[in-house]
């Protein structure tokens, strides 16, 4: 088995690392301060080529796997957790989906400027009555000649305040629950779309979240992705692969949260002596390091699993399962292990804690990742 | 024109560095190598922009070093160095500066060159000497710390551009010639993940140091480094900060003052 990642994986993981630290790192906080969302820093990393790791080379990406999207997430959230799931939500939830569902027009026409950077994409599931229930969706799209005329709202959509290209689902068939559900690519110009709402988070911020108002909006024909009425696969395919590469975040906050608790273990002395050298400080240590390494690991593994089969469930899930309460817990023992400083501002660590808690909520959350989990495992009961 | 730049891979600031058995060198055993020396990131990038800037022919690169240095010659072509040449050394081969020079000014005969670029120092030995000891061997004129250069293709002049303290100065010299550069005119670029996989293409090609054996041996000083290390200890541990408590600023001068002189015994 081979744990290396590949030449040019690791050269990128360097580029990335270094983009990061120097451009990344001088708006980190202001981000969180404001929640300000730095447009020029995305579209740097857009003509560096990190938005389109992944995406199909003919479409302005670099052909690579999954494994260089998670390289470079986890590169952006050891120092911006937020500015890395902004770079999930569009070059995952929006552009791999395109490109994996979309037609060659469709794909021509919308990945190309999103592997640029030159757009910004987003991903519209989740709605006010339909979270963990999200099949359960009630956004409307009827057909009418050339058009489909999409109704209804979206809410804590990722980068939804700031996207010009959208994947919406909503039901064709309402009547028919999940088996009526359908893609769509909406322009951010189609009249009719507004963000009713730009909300104010807990962590994460600077990476714009809203709710999307869809009134009478007329979206072509052809931009339906898929086929009519089978928007639920896209939907479940989608969300292994999200819960894959969306890994990584969870991942970079917990190495970034042991590496920042290793210095300062070093560093700052209490009794005569570092507080390194006490071992209740060093239990702690040994144990983030051992999520830190079990949630590489995982990722890893889920990400090859999600490349051989979108339709595995329990790969995904239970990677982001563990290694997002592992970036919460490993996050609230650096502040601990910072002391009054930890609980301070001026220390990442605080920001790092509240970031880390949302992969415990998006992409469906722990619960339900569960039990998505439980029912492969178990199959079919009676 | 044709500029040649040198590099050198050298270990990870962040790596932790041991002293190796022999007492003589770092001990190379597990510790992780950077791509790229930072400040040849700073003269590559000074050579890339007068590619651009000027419409220069080409940028090569020229590294000597262990298998493990194509990596840094696949970062420099990840930059946008056209090709690359490495001279390989077996494990455990000694080299110092002038030896290193030789080397270089070898394998430098075979390659156009009208410019030769050197970092400032490498981050590891910080020697800052293989610059202008290459220029000897190529029977060039040395320029070293250059911040900023133009070269005037008419008169086969250089302007260049050296910041002293408080102060610039700008200064003119013939070329061909082998220049250490501080600092360029911009900061070194990411590389682009395009650039990255393109990189794996280009040219690298491999000269077994052994082929330079006869090259070499007619220069001043021959096959083998003219220095050794006798010894190489690592920096002393920083010993902790003290703390002063105090409740005024009278009270803080005065137990400063104090400490210097009976404890540091600086005044
Ligand atoms: C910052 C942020 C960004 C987001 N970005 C996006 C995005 O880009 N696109 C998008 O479509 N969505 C996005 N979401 C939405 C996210 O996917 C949902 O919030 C999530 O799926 C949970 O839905 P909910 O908030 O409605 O919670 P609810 O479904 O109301 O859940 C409330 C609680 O009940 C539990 N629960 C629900 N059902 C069950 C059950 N059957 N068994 C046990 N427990 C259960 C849940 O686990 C949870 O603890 C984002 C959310 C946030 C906070």
């Amino acid at each position: 088995m081979d744990f290396e990642l590949s030449p040019v994986e690791k050269d990128l993981r360097e580029a990335v690392k270094g983009f990061a630290r120097r451009e990344l790192a001088a708006v980190a906080e202001k981000m969180d301060r404001e929640e300000y969302f730095p447009s020029e820093v995305f579209r740097q990393a857009g003509s560096l080529g990190f938005l389109g790791a992944s995406l199909p080379e003919e479409n302005g990406g670099s052909g690579l796997g999954y494994l260089a999207q998670a390289v470079v997430l986890e590169e952006l959230a050891r120092v911006s957790p937020a500015f890395a799931l902004t770079v999930g939500a569009h070059s995952n939830l929006c552009a791999d989906n395109l490109a994996r569902n979309g037609t060659p027009e469709q794909r021509k026409r919308y990945v190309a400027p999103l592997a640029s950077g030159e757009k910004i994409g987003a991903l519209g599931l989740t709605e006010p009555e339909s979270g963990s229930d999200a099949l359960s969706l009630r956004t409307k799209a009827e057909k009418r000649g050339n058009h489909y005329v999409l109704n209804g709202s979206k809410l804590f959509i990722t980068n939804g305040p700031v996207a010009d290209i959208l994947l919406v689902y909503a039901k064709t068939d309402p009547a028919r629950g999940s088996r009526g559900i359908s893609a769509f690519i909406v322009e951010k110009e189609y009249a009719g779309f507004s963000v009713s709402r730009k909300l104010d988070k807990m962590g994460m911020r600077g990476s714009p979240t809203g709710e999307l108002s869809l009134e009478n909006v007329e979206v072509p024909a052809e931009n339906l992705v898929g086929k009519e009425n089978e928007g639920a696969k896209v939907v479940m395919s989608g969300l292994n692969v999200e819960r894959a590469v969306l890994s990584a975040i969870p991942v970079g906050i917990t190495e970034e949260c042991l590496s920042l608790s290793l210095d300062y273990a070093r560093q700052r002395r209490q009794f005569g002596a570092p507080i390194g050298s006490f071992q209740l400080i060093q239990e702690k240590l040994a144990n983030m390091y051992a999520q830190a390494l079990s949630s590489r690991l995982l990722l890893y593994h889920a990400l090859d699993s999600v490349t051989r089969d979108k339709r595995r469930n329990r790969d995904a899930s239970t990677a982001l399962t563990y290694v997002s309460e592992a970036s919460t817990r490993v996050a609230l023992d650096a502040i601990q292990i910072f002391g009054g400083n930890g609980y301070m501002r001026d220390y990442p660590v605080e920001r790092l804690m509240r970031d880390a808690k949302l992969l415990e909520i998006g992409a469906g959350t722990s619960e339900i990742r569960r039990l998505v989990v439980a029912r492969e495992l178990l199959g079919s009961l009676e | 024109m044709d500029v040649l730049v040198c590099v050198k891979q050298v270990p990870d600031p962040e790596t932790k560095l041991r002293v190796a058995p022999s007492g003589k060198a770092l001990d190379t055993d597990g510790v992780k190598f950077t791509i790229n020396n930072t400040y040849d990131e700073a003269m590559v990038e000074e050579a890339l922009r007068m590619k651009e800037e000027f419409g220069f022919t080409s940028v090569r690169a020229l590294s000597v070093g262990p298998a493990r240095a194509e990596e840094a010659l696949r970062a420099t072509l990840a930059m946008g160095a056209d090709e690359a040449v490495l001279v390989e050394t077996p494990p455990g081969m000694e080299l110092d500066p002038l030896f290193t020079a030789r080397l270089l000014a070898a394998a430098a005969a075979d390659i156009p060159h009208d410019l030769v670029l050197v970092g400032r120092h490498a981050q590891d030995d910080e020697a800052g000497a293989v610059g202008s000891a290459l220029g000897e061997y190529l029977g060039l004129p040395s320029y070293s710390f250059v911040t900023e250069l133009t070269p005037v293709a008419a008169s086969h002049q250089l302007k260049m551009r050296r910041y002293l303290e408080g102060g610039e100065e700008v200064f003119s010299g013939p070329f061909p010639a082998v220049l250490s550069i501080l600092k360029g005119a911009k900061d070194p670029r990411t590389p682009t993940l395009p650039n990255i996989l393109k990189a794996r293409k280009k040219p690298l090609k491999k000269i077994p140091v052994k082929d330079l054996e006869a090259k070499v041996s007619v220069l001043k000083g021959g096959f083998q480094p003219t220095s050794a290390v006798t010894s190489f200890t690592l920096p002393p541990p920083r010993s902790g900060a003290k703390m002063l408590e105090f409740q005024t600023p009278e009270e803080a001068a005065t137990k400063l003052l104090k400490v210097l002189k009976e404890e540091a015994k600086v005044l």
